[in-house]
C-alpha cells in the first residue's frame, strides 16, 4: 500500500519535471498577433524552405499590443525568453535598456542601414547601438471623403469650418479618432501637441507640458467632442472602432494607420477616400505621429545566429512585400515606396512617403511606458471632462517632472510624490468602503432568509453556493459581456423596464466602470458572506430561541438580543476577510476594466503589479507592498477591536 | 401566503444568483452571427455547437484544460498528502497547543493572492520554476496547506483515540496506521476538503498568469481572460461565452452532487476560523 503510493508520488513528481519534448530542429519563436490573412505563416514557409534547418514558431498572442509586451517582458524575465522580438517601436528603449536585447550591427552595419526609412532607423537605436531592424513602417494619417468634402482641412481652423458646414451629428460626424485610455489616444494627442508647436520634452530634455501650446492642443481635443464634431462615444474607441464607424459613412474624417487603407478600398467606399497629412495650428507644421513594427533578438536566446538570419529575411523586400499585399502592412524600405506593383494597388504611397519621411518618434525613453500611461490619464479625463486643460497639463508636467528625476530618488521621497499611488489607493479604498457593507447586509439577510425552515431550501443553498464556486476571472469575462453596449443585456433589460431611456456606455465613463465593478464583486462575493452567517446561525441553540419567543419576544427582539450577539465572532470573521480581499481585489478588475477609465478603476494590487511585472521596479513595488499588508493588519486589528464585545474581552 | 413570499423570495435569490451564469449558456449556444444581432433575443432562434467547436479547434483550450488539470489536481494531491502528515502529527499533541499552531498558520493563509504575487514570483525564478507546472504547484499547496491542516484535523480529532492504541499493541507502525486506519475512517472530509482546494486552484488567477508566462503554459481563467481583444475585426463574444461555459459547467454539477458535504465542510471550517 505504503509502497504503491510513494511509487505513484514518484511518478507524478517526474511527470511533472519532464513536460516538453526534446526538439532536435533550432525552433525560434515570436509572438506577434493573430496571423490573420497566412503572411506570417507564408514567411515562415519560405524562410523554413531556404533554411531547412531552422523553423518559425509564429505564436499568435493577444490583440492587444501592451498584453504581447507584458507576454515579452515576462518571458524575459522567467530565463525562457522567445527568440525573435516582433517588437513595437516604443518597446525598443526599454527592452534595450534592461539588456534583453542583442544589438543588430552584425548584420545591418551602418551602410546597409541607410536603405530604411529615416525614422525608423532611428526608432531602433538605444544609446548609439542599434537594437530594432523595421519590418514595417507606421505614420498617423487623416482620411477624408473625397465625395463629401471639397478639399480636407490643413488647419484647426479650416478643420472647423469643414465640420460646421458638412457635419450633421448624429448621421453624420465630423471626426472619429481613438480615445479609449491605451497608447493610441497618446499618438492622437502627439499630432495636436505638434501641431500646435508643443513637445513633450524640450532640447535640454526637460518636462516642457505646462505650456500655452499643450493647453491649445487639449482644449482643441475637447472642443472635437464640445461641439459634437466627434460622437462621444469616441473615448471607447481603439482603431477598429474608428474604421467601422467610418465605413459605415458616419463620419466625413478619420484620423487611423495606413493599413486602413487597404480595408476601405475593399469596401463601398473604394474610390471615395483620400488621405492628408494631420491638422496642424496656423502657421505651424503638420507632425504625424510615427510607428511601425521591427524585429530584434533576444540576448537570452540560444541561437543568435539563425535569428540573425531571419531578420535579415523579414526585412528583405520579398518578405515585406508578402506583408503589405496580405495585411497591407507599409513596408520600411524606402525602394519599395517606388515599386511598379506597389504603386499600382496604392499609387497614394507617394504622398504616403512625404508624410513618414516627417514622422516623429514618441519620447525615446526606457520609462516610456509610465510616461505614456501618466499622458494616456490626463488626456483622458479631459475627454471625460474630470478634468480641465489647465489642470491636466499642470499634472503632467508634475507627474512627469517626478517620474524623470525620481527614479534615482529614495522610496520615501518618491512616496510622497506618488499621485498614482494617491489615486489607487483611493479607488481602493471607495471600492471597499462600499462592496463590504453591501455585501454584508445583503449576505445578512440572504442567510437569515435561507435559515429559515422550509421546503426547498437546500435549492436556495445551491445557488448560493454557485457565483462562489466559479472562477472570478472567468465571470468578469462573462460580466464584460453583459455591460457591453449595445449587445450587452443589462443595458436591454433596463431599457425594456425603461428605467433608461438610451443603452448606457458602462464600461467606457468613470462612474459606470465603478459600478459595473462593484456590482459583478457584490454578486460574487455576497456567497462567502452567506456561508460564514450560516455556520454562525447553526450555533444559535434553539431552546434559546423558543424560550425566548415564549417569554413574548418578538422577532425582531430575538434577533438584536439574541441571534446577532451570537453572531458577533462570525460577522468578524466575514468581514475581516472580505475588507482584506476587497482591498487586494486584482483579477475582476484587471479582466473587467483593465483599471480604465482614465484610472477611475484602477486598485492598488494593479498598480503594484504593473511596477513590478511592465516596470520592472520590483524594488519599490515589493515597498510598497509590505506598507499595503501593514496597513491591511492595522485594520484588521481595528475591526476586531471594535467588533468584540465586553464580555469577551474579559474572558481572555 | 406567507408561504407564497417565501417562494417567490427564493426564485429573486435564484435568479439573482444564476442569472450570468444562465445568460452565458444561452449566448454560447447561439451561432455565431446572432450573438450580435440586435434587439437582443433572450432564448437562441437556433442552438449551434460551433462556437463550442472553435473553442476547441481553433484555439488551444484543451491545452489550457490539460493545464489547469495538472495544475490543480497535482496542488491537490500534494496539499492532501501533506496536510495529512501534519495533522496527524498535531493529533498526537495536546489539543489546546496543537489548535494555538493552527490559527497562526491560518492567519497567515488569509493574505489575498494579489499580494503574495511579487515574492511567489522572485522565489520561482531564483529556483528556476517560473513556466513550470510546480512553480504553481508549490504556491498552490503552501496557500491551501493552513486550510487543509484545520478541516483533516477535525476530522481526525473525532476519530477514538483508542483505534490508534489497539493497533499500535497490534504493532502497527505509525505511517500504517494513517494510512491503513485514519486516513480511511476519514473519508469524507478528506474528499470535502479535495473538493475545496481543487475549486481554489481552478479558479486562482494571478498566480497563474505571472508565474506561467507562456501561452501554452496558460490555465483556463487566463486562457480565457487573454481572448479579450484577440481578434481584429470583433471581439469573439461567442467563442468566450462559450469556453466560460465550458468552465463552469463542471463546477456547478460537482456544486450541485456535493452540495450538502460542502455546505458542512465550510461551515465546521469556519466555525473557529
Amino acid at each position: 500500500m505504503i509502497k504503491r503510493l510513494e511509487f505513484l508520488i514518484l511518478f507524478s513528481i517526474l511527470f511533472l519535471i519532464f513536460p516538453l519534448p526534446v526538439f532536435s530542429q533550432v525552433v525560434l519563436r515570436m509572438v506577434g498577433p493573430e496571423d490573420l490573412g497566412g503572411a506570417w505563416a507564408e514567411i515562415a514557409r519560405r524562410f523554413h524552405g531556404r533554411n531547412p534547418d531552422i523553423e518559425i514558431q509564429y505564436i499568435p498572442g493577444p490583440w492587444s499590443t501592451d498584453q504581447r509586451q507584458d507576454m515579452y517582458i515576462r518571458s524575459f524575465m522567467s530565463g525562457d525568453a522567445f527568440d525573435l522580438v516582433f517588437m513595437d517601436v516604443i518597446w525598443t528603449a526599454k527592452f534595450a535598456e534592461k539588456g534583453w536585447l542583442l544589438p543588430l550591427e552584425d548584420w545591418f552595419p551602418p551602410e546597409k542601414q541607410e536603405i530604411f526609412l529615416q525614422g525608423d532607423i532611428e526608432a531602433g537605436r538605444y544609446h548609439g547601438r542599434f537594437y530594432r531592424a523595421p519590418v514595417r513602417s507606421d505614420a498617423g494619417l487623416l482620411y477624408y471623403r473625397k465625395d463629401l468634402i471639397p478639399h480636407p482641412p490643413k488647419t484647426w481652423q479650416e478643420f472647423e469650418e469643414i465640420c460646421r458646414k458638412y457635419s450633421s451629428p448624429p448621421e453624420q460626424y465630423g471626426i472619429v479618432f481613438q480615445g479609449m485610455q491605451y497608447e493610441g489616444l497618446v499618438c492622437n494627442y502627439l499630432e495636436y501637441l505638434w501641431g500646435a508647436g508643443g513637445s513633450v520634452l524640450d532640447d535640454q530634455g526637460k518636462v516642457h507640458l505646462e505650456t500655452h501650446e499643450n493647453i491649445m492642443a487639449l482644449k482643441f481635443m475637447k472642443k472635437i467632442l464640445d461641439e459634437d464634431w466627434a460622437p462621444k462615444s469616441v473615448i471607447t474607441f481603439q482603431e477598429q472602432h474608428s474604421l467601422e464607424f467610418f465605413e459605415k459613412g458616419k463620419a466625413l474624417m478619420m484620423r487611423n494607420w495606413p493599413y486602413v487603407w487597404k480595408v476601405l478600398n475593399d469596401s463601398p467606399l473604394r474610390g471615395k477616400i483620400g488621405i492628408a497629412p494631420f491638422i496642424h495650428r496656423q502657421g505651424k507644421e503638420p507632425a504625424s505621429t510615427l510607428g511601425g513594427w521591427g524585429m530584434g533578438i533576444a540576448r537570452a536566446g540560444k541561437h543568435p545566429e539563425a535569428a540573425g538570419k531571419f531578420v535579415e529575411f523579414v526585412t528583405s523586400p520579398e518578405a515585406q512585400k508578402i506583408l503589405y499585399f496580405k495585411t497591407g502592412a507599409v513596408p520600411s524600405r524606402k525602394s519599395l515606396f517606388r515599386d511598379e506593383e506597389i504603386l499600382k494597388e496604392s499609387p497614394y504611397y507617394r504622398e504616403l512617403y512625404e508624410i513618414l519621411s516627417r514622422a516623429r518618434p514618441r519620447p525615446v525613453h526606457p520609462d516610456y511606458a509610465r510616461i505614456s500611461a501618466i499622458l494616456q490619464k490626463h488626456v483622458s479625463s479631459i475627454l471625460v471632462e474630470r478634468e480641465s486643460p489647465r489642470e491636466a497639463s499642470h499634472g503632467m508636467q508634475r507627474s512627469l517632472e517626478s517620474l524623470l528625476k525620481g527614479r534615482k530618488e529614495n522610496w520615501l521621497k518618491r512616496l510622497a510624490l506618488d499621485d498614482d499611488l494617491f489615486q489607487t489607493a483611493r479607488n481602493t479604498a471607495f471600492f471597499t468602503l462600499i462592496s463590504v457593507p453591501s455585501e454584508f447586509f445583503l449576505g445578512l439577510l440572504m442567510a437569515l432568509f435561507i435559515h429559515l425552515p422550509f421546503r426547498g431550501r437546500n435549492l436556495g443553498r445551491l445557488a448560493v453556493l454557485i457565483p462562489w464556486a466559479l472562477p472570478t476571472a472567468v465571470m468578469a469575462m462573462s460580466w464584460q459581456w453583459m455591460f457591453n453596449n449595445p449587445f450587452g443585456i443589462i443595458n436591454d433589460v433596463l431599457v425594456r423596464a425603461g428605467l433608461l431611456s438610451i443603452p448606457a456606455d458602462w464600461l467606457s465613463t468613470a462612474g459606470g466602470a465603478m459600478f459595473a465593478a462593484l456590482f459583478a464583486d457584490i454578486w460574487k462575493t455576497t456567497p462567502f458572506v452567506v456561508i460564514i452567517l450560516l455556520a454562525g446561525l447553526q450555533s444559535v441553540p434553539k431552546e434559546l430561541q423558543e424560550s425566548l419567543s415564549l417569554d413574548g419576544a418578538g422577532p425582531l427582539k430575538r434577533f438584536f438580543q439574541l441571534t446577532l450577539p451570537m453572531l458577533i465572532p462570525y460577522i468578524r470573521v466575514a468581514l475581516i476577510f472580505r475588507m482584506i480581499h476587497a482591498a487586494g481585489i486584482f483579477d475582476l478588475i484587471w479582466v473587467l476594466t483593465k483599471g480604465g477609465p482614465a484610472d477611475s478603476t484602477r486598485t492598488l494590487s494593479l498598480y503594484i503589479y504593473d511596477l513590478a511585472f511592465q516596470n520592472d521596479e520590483i524594488g519599490y513595488a515589493l515597498f510598497l507592498t509590505s506598507l499595503f499588508i501593514a496597513a491591511l493588519i492595522l485594520m484588521s486589528f481595528a475591526v476586531t477591536r471594535g467588533l468584540t464585545l465586553r464580555y469577551e474581552r474579559v474572558g481572555r | 401566503m406567507k408561504k407564497a413570499m417565501i417562494y417567490i423570495l427564493l426564485a429573486v435569490i435564484s435568479v439573482y444568483c444564476l442569472f450570468p451564469f444562465l445568460w452565458t449558456i444561452l449566448t454560447a449556444l447561439k451561432p455565431q452571427e446572432d450573438v450580435f444581432k440586435l434587439p437582443i433575443r433572450y432564448l437562441p432562434e437556433r442552438v449551434s455547437a460551433q462556437n463550442l467547436e472553435n473553442v476547441f479547434f481553433k484555439r488551444p483550450f484543451a491545452r489550457y484544460l490539460l493545464n489547469s488539470l495538472v495544475v490543480s489536481g497535482g496542488a491537490t494531491l500534494f496539499t492532501l498528502w501533506a496536510a495529512s502528515l501534519i495533522a496527524f502529527r498535531l493529533r498526537k499533541m495536546e489539543i489546546e497547543r496543537s489548535l494555538k499552531i493552527q490559527r497562526r498558520l491560518l492567519i497567515m493563509a488569509i493574505a489575498p493572492p494579489a499580494l503574495l504575487v511579487i515574492p511567489v514570483f522572485m522565489a520561482m525564478r531564483k529556483v528556476g520554476l517560473v513556466d513550470h507546472y510546480l512553480g504553481l504547484i508549490l504556491p498552490y499547496v503552501a496557500l491551501n496547506l493552513p486550510f487543509a491542516v484545520w478541516m483533516l484535523h477535525a476530522a481526525f480529532r473525532q476519530l477514538p483515540k483508542e483505534l490508534n492504541e489497539a493497533a499500535m499493541l497490534d504493532g502497527f507502525s505509525s505511517s500504517r496506521i494513517l494510512l491503513g486506519i485514519v486516513l480511511p475512517l476519514s473519508r469524507p472530509a478528506l474528499a470535502i476538503t479535495a473538493v475545496l482546494v481543487f475549486i481554489f486552484c481552478w479558479n486562482e488567477f494571478i498566480l497563474a498568469l505571472t508565474v506561467m508566462p507562456s501561452q501554452m503554459k496558460y490555465t483556463v481563467p487566463v486562457g480565457i481572460a487573454m481572448l479579450s481583444g484577440a481578434s481584429v475585426y470583433e471581439i469573439p463574444w461567442g467563442e468566450i461565452n462559450a469556453a466560460v461555459m465550458l468552465t463552469t459547467v463542471p463546477v456547478i454539477l460537482l456544486m450541485a452532487f456535493l452540495q450538502r458535504w460542502i455546505m458542512e465542510g465550510l461551515t465546521r471550517g469556519a466555525v473557529k476560523g
